[in-house]
């Protein structure tokens, strides 16, 4: 995607994340700096920086499993602190973690479908647990992540990038406007890795989501996310089109020397 | 301040340290000797000394009783008729264990995950309320309450509701279980990994449903193994249950000793062998499936 496309559709489209003034503090310790930006529709977005840059807070704050220090989220024009935990929440914004997303006595399949449950009443996702429910979609699902052989494996039994890719499908039943990936791929070695992102990252862009991920590796965040922000002691050093991040940015973002802040 | 380093130095060294395992190691030396010195030494003062002739012979006495030499008629042990009586009486047991497990794994599921604090009061609560959470206290009440009480215990009292058979003996030992497995399955639930948990709950769960999807399927592969190791505990209890008139292999054992048919109790000791090596291997064949 050519830069100008990219600030095109950052003006035109909808915005997908608002934040405005978002920080957060643990006790004295400040993680998240004020923060204001805004994610268009659509957007792939990779968010780089050292261990403990505050990359996951972020994150956690944009799925509102955390609350902020002072600051609001606003997904798709509706403000985080007013939506409902459950459901509602679970429309706008799905999450996918390092590992152990998945539940690992329960087959594959049901993992997927598990993404139906927002939509379910309890009697429904009972019935399924002994009928799957809704079971092409799942299917196709695991097809789409290629891994429908394993439809009826647990999930236990499954390698790490395969769990990545079932609960990229859970997220592709879950339907949501907005992924949220917290180092999807830290856990997998280097090919396995790059097949997980430019899956992840396809999906997004077919489907017109919204992808937000922290990123462990510079490279397959340079390759396939349209914009970089580089996070560091909880202040945003960059954010441009991954085009126009330059290496010694990337240099200074993770240097050794200086990281420790003075107060 | 040429004092201050000196002082550093010398309380950095430390005695030698007393492990672990050395402690219990001569703990347990300490124990065997002293309880031998006692067997030997102080317990002469009561009328029965531990090693004596009288035991030794009573013993061997007895041990032939129980094979049945220096007897006329047949051990019943050799008899096909006393098989084929008692062999009902171990099927009675078998089915008492069968009915007994049952009941204390019906108990059980229907309550465990209400004993877990994680789902009453921790993190899983569906609900924040004071009511909810006191159900914690209410179910672990329970679980303690028909655990602390024996098996036999639970037998006499309930004899009196009930007839004597196999039911009370079943009843008895299926609510004194009850209360071991709900312990140890909510223990497990309290023990799960929560991040599956959290993710199912952040991909649109309701709470109920992160409870079948995640505790469920996660709990109950353990759930199965406790409830085998139960049942092998439950098949051995029937004989003291038995003791107070709930039928079966039990009965019979106290009624032979009473009436001195000592090889018809080595032919109930073998059912019982035949009983506890069959659910061994029952269970061994189910817990491969259900893995």
């Amino acid at each position: 995607m050519s830069l100008a496309s990219l600030e095109s559709s950052r003006t035109e489209a909808a915005q997908a994340v608002s934040l405005s003034g978002l920080s957060k503090a643990y006790g004295p310790i400040e993680a998240l700096a004020p923060l204001s930006l805004t994610v268009a529709a659509g957007e792939t977005v990779a968010i780089l920086g050292p261990s403990g840059s505050g990359k996951t807070t972020l994150l956690l704050l944009l799925s509102g499993q955390l609350g902020p220090s002072s600051g609001a989220v606003t997904l798709v024009g509706r403000e985080i602190a007013q939506l409902s935990p459950g459901k509602e929440l679970a429309q706008l914004v799905g999450m996918i973690h390092q590992q152990f997303d998945l539940v690992p006595n329960i087959s594959a399949l049901h993992n997927v479908l598990a993404g139906r449950l927002g939509e379910w009443g309890l009697f429904k996702s009972l019935v399924s647990l002994v009928w799957p429910q809704d079971r092409p979609m799942g299917m196709e699902a695991l097809a789409r992540v290629g891994v429908a052989d394993r439809a009826e494996l647990r999930a236990g039994r499954l390698s790490g990038g395969e769990q990545q890719r079932v609960a990229i499908a859970r997220l592709l039943l879950q339907d949501p406007a907005i992924v949220l990936a917290d180092e999807p791929v830290a856990s997998l070695d280097q090919a396995r890795a790059g097949e997980v992102i430019r899956l992840l990252v396809r999906i997004a862009r077919d489907s017109g989501k919204t992808l937000i991920s922290s990123m462990h590796s510079v490279e397959l965040a340079r390759a396939h996310f349209d914009r970089l922000i580089g996070l560091r002691n909880g202040i945003v050093q960059f954010d441009l089109p991954s085009s126009q991040v330059a290496d010694d940015m990337l240099l200074a973002l993770y240097d050794i020397k200086g990281l420790r802040r003075e107060d | 301040m040429s004092t201050v380093p000196e002082i550093h130095r010398f309380t950095s060294i430390r005695p030698p340290k007393v492990t672990f395992i050395g402690a219990t190691a001569i703990a347990a030396l300490g124990l065997i000797v002293g309880s031998w010195v006692f067997v030997l030494g102080a317990d002469r003062v009561q009328s029965q000394p531990f090693f004596s002739v009288e035991t030794l012979e009573r013993g061997g006495r007895f041990l032939q009783a129980l094979l049945g030499i220096g007897s006329s008629s047949t051990p019943a042990f050799a008899q096909w008729a006393a098989w084929q009586d008692t062999a009902r009486l171990a099927y009675q047991t078998l089915a008492m264990s069968v009915l007994a497990i049952g009941i204390a794994a019906l108990i059980a599921l229907a309550t465990f995950m209400f004993g877990a604090s994680n789902i009453m009061r921790g993190e899983l609560a569906p609900y924040r309320s004071w009511v909810w959470g006191s159900g914690f206290f209410v179910v672990r009440a329970f679980y303690t309450f028909t655990r602390a009480i024996p098996e036999l215990v639970w037998a006499m009292l309930i004899i009196f509701m009930f007839a004597p058979g196999l039911l009370p003996g079943a009843l008895a030992l299926g609510i004194h279980n009850a209360g071991v497995l709900g312990k140890l399955s909510s223990e497990v639930v309290e023990g799960l990994d929560t991040r599956p948990l959290l993710a199912l709950r952040s991909s649109g769960a309701g709470r109920f449903q992160v409870l079948a999807y995640g505790v469920l399927p996660q709990a109950l592969p353990r759930f199965i193994t406790y409830l085998f190791y139960r049942w092998e505990l439950i098949i051995r209890t029937t004989i003291v249950v038995g003791f107070v008139a709930a039928g079966g292999l039990g009965l019979e054992f106290r009624l032979s000793m009473s009436y001195f048919h000592y090889t018809t109790v080595t032919l109930l000791l073998i059912w019982y062998l035949v009983l506890v090596v069959a659910v061994d291997l029952i269970a061994a064949v189910l817990r491969r499936m259900a893995r």
